[in-house]
């Protein structure tokens, strides 16, 4: 392997005196301690033994091979600095998400004293305090006393439908079918109140219609799908 | 030595005028003139463009229409609705912004700026370009296999993005994420060739701060998008693996965490809108200058906050996360961070403001389009306030509230500073001067039509509406006639803007073909690249008469001068 | 068809070659693909104690006899190194040659290795440990790979005495994909 033993590990790179070989047996050296340091460690149970050789000692050798093969040491200083910058912003992103990641009981975060709050406010404490009585009442305030079909109708249907029921609502217009004209006689032949409340709480496309007639169901309870068909019955001319 | 570099240099490049190589298209595909590979990505970029903003075209048309068939798309089931708003962002961002604000303005302008004569690495330039073109054919590809495009979101968040078994795109899936990989790796060896050479090839002369600030604007850019993307490649590769070879990294029940996911791609994510932020603002800031006549108000101001925006930009990413479950006092210190980001943003705008004010304005086509950028980017940037309180976001998270905010703020960025910086540097790269008419009209009718698409989406983000939905007539809260009538609004006014886009591709046509010729410096500017000619050769100027600079960039209205600017390379 | 090399690329306002400049640059960006992957399994194995009965089947003397040989062939190349700074092009060639040896035999040593562990049912989807065992190594694989194919260019270039300054800059590439090693083999094969 040899030309010039005596010359062999010796570096003169742009002045600066390094003793490659003299730095490689160091680091084989390290090498053997980092290895046979767990091995100690994990027999007499010394754990900190066990990172301190494995990973204190990966950073000495890093350091030898970066500064020494690489040169860093003699580099200019901008250069130091962008790799110490790309190091160091590692070191923040895992800090900045370890608190996060670490915790994988499932929910990753659960705020305890709300939900103990919540539990005692439904626990039917009416005079409770903390946000859980407040949520319940609040909650009951926010539910409209009564049911208007009319209104509905107005809200979810009259876009498509219409505000009267005749299939021109703004955004039926470009429709293909276009959406049901409650008022022409000729859209009940076939049709009957059963089937409407079908459509309204499965879609049409339930029996055989267009899927651009969503089903409503979920919206509704029973009694409120029962008014909201009449509503659209009132359109049917007699 | 200065004079054996540039004799050896001279005698290679009358070789090469001999031996001028394959002419035609070979020349082209294999070029490694950085202003020719600018050109491939310029254009390149700008048609992927055309592309996202077809695709916003049918899925708006979708929204305002609800069932429609689409003319020139067909009826939109609610997987295509998926497909296209995840590769209308994809595109808009990765091969839209970044193509034309970084690869394509950043290797035609940051050789001529800096008076060298090439990119120091032309041939990882070409690389870098070739990598590129390949993630677009994947894109494209991934848009008709078997399953469609990919719907995932832009975001693409697991477990939907990582089992084919939710996304109903096996294919599809695979390949965006393989397009997208591949554009970062793109756009790694561009930005190795920029910062190295702003770095080390600078003309004799030009210290760090006679560097105009685009030149700065896009290294940084480079710089910020390098140390943020790797976590994402190391997440995406991990996401690439679970797609395909059935790992759990992001699996619960297998030990992963979805959440990671969020957190890498944010990491990467928050930074890379600051990625594409700083070379509009550095394209902004040249025309500003140039058509006030007047000296940046403070250029060591823009370029420090520009590298505080860059730094900060690092500590901002789970505002995005606001309600993701992460602990609130984790959001705290997010919500904090993301605050002070606006501050040197502000800054910036401050310093732009202070330049137009006492200048002598010209109210070019460039000039409109920057001080169009100013108006609406700072409309973006304010509703970013609401966003990045983690209280007020509980509610306008997902909502069109953020949508709104972001085209606020990235309109300005890919489309009005492309317009600003294609129209002012026209002249130079193709030696004739654009129709000022048709950019005038182009102008209005770009930017008065986008305030009308947007503003509608914030008023409907505050009333609840939410995104990725691809009917609201689905939804009654939301499908009531005055919801509906702000959503046909915001697609009529899409129809507008691009309508009024054919005006600009004609005057692109027609100002190449038969504009008026341009000189070497037809705005009277004073860097670099306006003191060779129009379009530069190849080499931008003669081996032998490669500029020297002996003052800044911006260096307008000089009291002791006749002329009101003041050339870099001018003797004094 | 010839490509003259451009004026910039011989420029150095730093005072750093643009060369060595560049592998700097491109030595930060892995410092985050690589710091990122790492940082990410780091979190997971923290979070998860229970991987410690998959990992204890990685095979240490395996590693350790790696890191041996990625440690050696960091000295030849910066041995190489030396030459090329001597202007000995043949002598850096050669020894840039041993480095690629080194390299193969690395390659080879995990090769057997992985087959030995995939055929043992420790496959990429056995357990999420052993994903990340195969995505960290494999990705320093790669680099491992592409190091070894742009060093073969540059000892084909050195031995005919050209581009000598390359020979510093494959090595500084050479020396970090040692370095990285350098902490992988601690996180898979030690503490565990």
């Amino acid at each position: 392997m040899s030309e010039n033993n005596e010359h062999q590990g010796d570096g003169h790179d742009g002045g600066h005196h390094v003793n490659y070989f003299g730095i490689y047996i160091t680091l084989i050296i390290l090498f053997l301690i980092s290895v046979a340091g767990p091995e100690v460690g994990d027999r007499f149970g010394l754990h900190w033994l066990t990172l301190v050789t494995a990973f204190g000692i990966a950073l000495v050798k890093a350091n030898l091979v970066i500064n020494n093969f690489m040169h860093l040491r003699w580099e200019k200083k901008l250069m130091k600095w962008v790799l110490a910058t790309s190091v160091i912003l590692m070191l923040l992103m895992v800090a900045g998400i370890s608190p996060d990641v670490l915790n994988h009981e499932g929910r990753n975060w659960q705020n305890l004293a709300a939900q103990a709050a919540v539990e005692r406010g439904l626990g039917g404490d009416d005079h409770g305090e903390g946000e859980g009585a407040t949520v319940a009442e609040g909650a009951a305030e926010a539910a409209p006393a009564g049911f208007s079909a009319a209104s509905s109708f107005g809200t979810v249907c009259a876009t498509c439908h219409g505000a009267g029921g005749q299939g021109d609502g703004p955004a039926g217009a470009a429709l293909t079918p276009p959406p049901a004209n409650f008022t022409d006689p000729a859209f009940w032949e076939g049709r009957d109140r059963d089937r409407v409340v079908t459509v309204i709480r499965d879609g049409a496309a339930a029996v055989g219609g267009s899927a651009l007639m969503a089903p409503w169901g979920a919206l509704y309870t029973e009694e409120q799908l029962e008014q909201v068909a009449d509503y659209v019955m009132s359109f049917r001319p007699n | 030595m200065a004079d054996t570099v540039v004799d050896v240099h001279h005698d290679a490049h009358a070789h090469d005028d001999h031996h001028h190589g394959p002419s035609g298209i070979i020349k082209y595909l294999w070029s490694t003139d950085h202003k020719i590979i600018a050109m491939q990505y310029m254009f390149t970029g700008m048609a992927m463009g055309i592309l996202g903003g077809y695709m916003a075209y049918v899925f708006r048309m979708q929204l305002a229409f609800p069932g429609i068939s689409v003319p020139g798309f067909g009826q939109v089931s609610p997987g295509q609705y998926n497909a296209l708003i995840t590769n209308h962002g994809s595109i808009m961002i990765f091969w839209l912004a970044m193509p034309v604000l970084i690869a394509a303005f950043g290797n035609y302008l940051i050789p001529l700026m800096i008076g060298a004569d090439d990119m120091v690495f032309p041939r990882i330039n070409r690389l870098s370009f070739q990598v590129f073109f390949v993630s677009v054919l994947i894109l494209l590809a991934s848009l008709f296999v078997e399953g469609g495009g990919f719907g995932g979101a832009w975001t693409s968040y697991p477990p939907l993005s990582s089992e084919a078994e939710f996304n109903l795109t096996n294919l599809g899936s695979t390949l965006w994420l393989t397009a997208v990989a591949l554009e970062f790796v793109a756009f790694l060896l561009g930005g190795i060739n920029f910062i190295t050479t702003l770095m080390n090839a600078r003309a004799p002369g030009m210290k760090a701060y006679d560097i105009p600030l685009v030149c700065w604007m896009i290294v940084i850019a480079s710089i910020l998008f390098m140390l943020s993307v790797g976590p994402l490649i190391a997440g995406a590769v991990m996401l690439l693996f679970d797609q395909t070879l059935n790992t759990g990294f992001y699996d619960p029940a297998r030990g992963g965490d979805p959440i990671l996911w969020q957190h890498l791609f944010w990491f990467f994510g928050h930074p890379e809108v600051y990625v594409v932020l700083l070379p509009a603002i550095g394209i902004t800031i040249e025309v500003i200058a140039t058509f006030s006549r007047k000296k940046i108000f403070g250029y060591k101001m823009v370029l420090y906050t520009a590298v505080a925006t860059g730094v900060l930009s690092f500590f901002v990413w789970a505002h995005h996360q606001f309600i993701a479950g992460i602990d609130p006092r984790m959001a705290n210190v997010f919500t904090i961070t993301t605050l002070l980001i606006s501050v040197p943003i502000a800054e910036m705008l401050f310093v732009m403001i202070a330049t137009l004010y006492g200048g002598s304005i010209r109210f070019t086509t460039p000039m409109l389009w920057a001080l169009a950028f100013m108006a609406e980017f700072l409309i973006g940037g304010v509703t970013g306030i609401f966003l990045g309180a983690s209280g007020a976001d509980i509610y306008f998270h997902d909502t069109y509230f953020v949508l709104a905010h972001f085209h606020y703020t990235f309109f300005p960025i890919a489309i009005i500073g492309t317009f600003c910086g294609f129209t002012y540097w026209f002249p130079k790269m193709f030696g004739k001067m654009m129709n000022e008419t048709l950019g005038k009209i182009h102008f209005w009718g770009t930017v008065i039509p986008f305030n009308f698409i947007f503003i509608p989406l914030f008023v409907l983000g505050m009333g609840g509406q939410h995104r990725r939905i691809y009917n609201f007539q689905h939804f009654p809260e939301l499908a009531g006639p005055e919801m509906y009538n702000l959503r046909q609004t915001a697609t009529i006014a899409l129809l507008v803007m691009i309508a009024f886009q054919l005006v600009f591709f004609a005057n692109v046509i027609m100002s190449m073909i038969k504009g008026e010729k341009a000189g070497k410096n037809p705005w009277k500017a004073n860097s670099l690249e306006w003191t060779t000619e129009s379009p530069p050769p190849h080499g931008n100027w003669p081996p032998d008469q490669m500029p020297v600079v002996y003052r800044g960039p911006y260096e307008y209205g000089h009291p002791d001068r006749e002329e009101d600017y003041w050339p870099q390379d001018e003797p004094a | 068809m010839g490509h003259a090399r451009p004026l910039a690329t011989s420029r150095s306002a730093t005072g750093i070659p643009t060369g060595r400049l560049a592998v700097w640059w491109i030595l930060a960006s892995e410092v985050v693909i690589f710091g990122g992957l790492l940082g990410v399994y780091i979190m997971h194995r923290l979070g998860h104690p229970e991987w410690a009965e998959a990992a204890s089947h990685t095979q240490t003397w395996v590693g350790a006899i790696n890191t041996f040989v990625l440690l050696t062939s960091s000295f030849t190349a910066v041995l190489a190194h030396q030459a090329a700074e001597k202007g000995d092009g043949k002598k850096a060639a050669k020894l840039l040659g041993m480095t690629i040896l080194g390299a193969l035999t690395f390659l080879v040593i995990k090769s057997l290795e992985w087959t030995n562990e995939i055929s043992h049912g420790y496959t990429i989807t056995a357990n999420t440990f052993w994903s990340f065992y195969y995505t960290a190594a494999g990705l320093h694989a790669l680099h491992v790979i592409a190091g070894a194919i742009i060093m073969g260019v540059v000892a084909f270039d050195a031995y005919r005495g050209r581009e000598l300054h390359r020979v510093e800059l494959i090595g500084i590439y050479w020396h970090f994909v040692d370095v990285v090693w350098i902490f992988l083999f601690p996180l898979l094969y030690i503490a565990k």
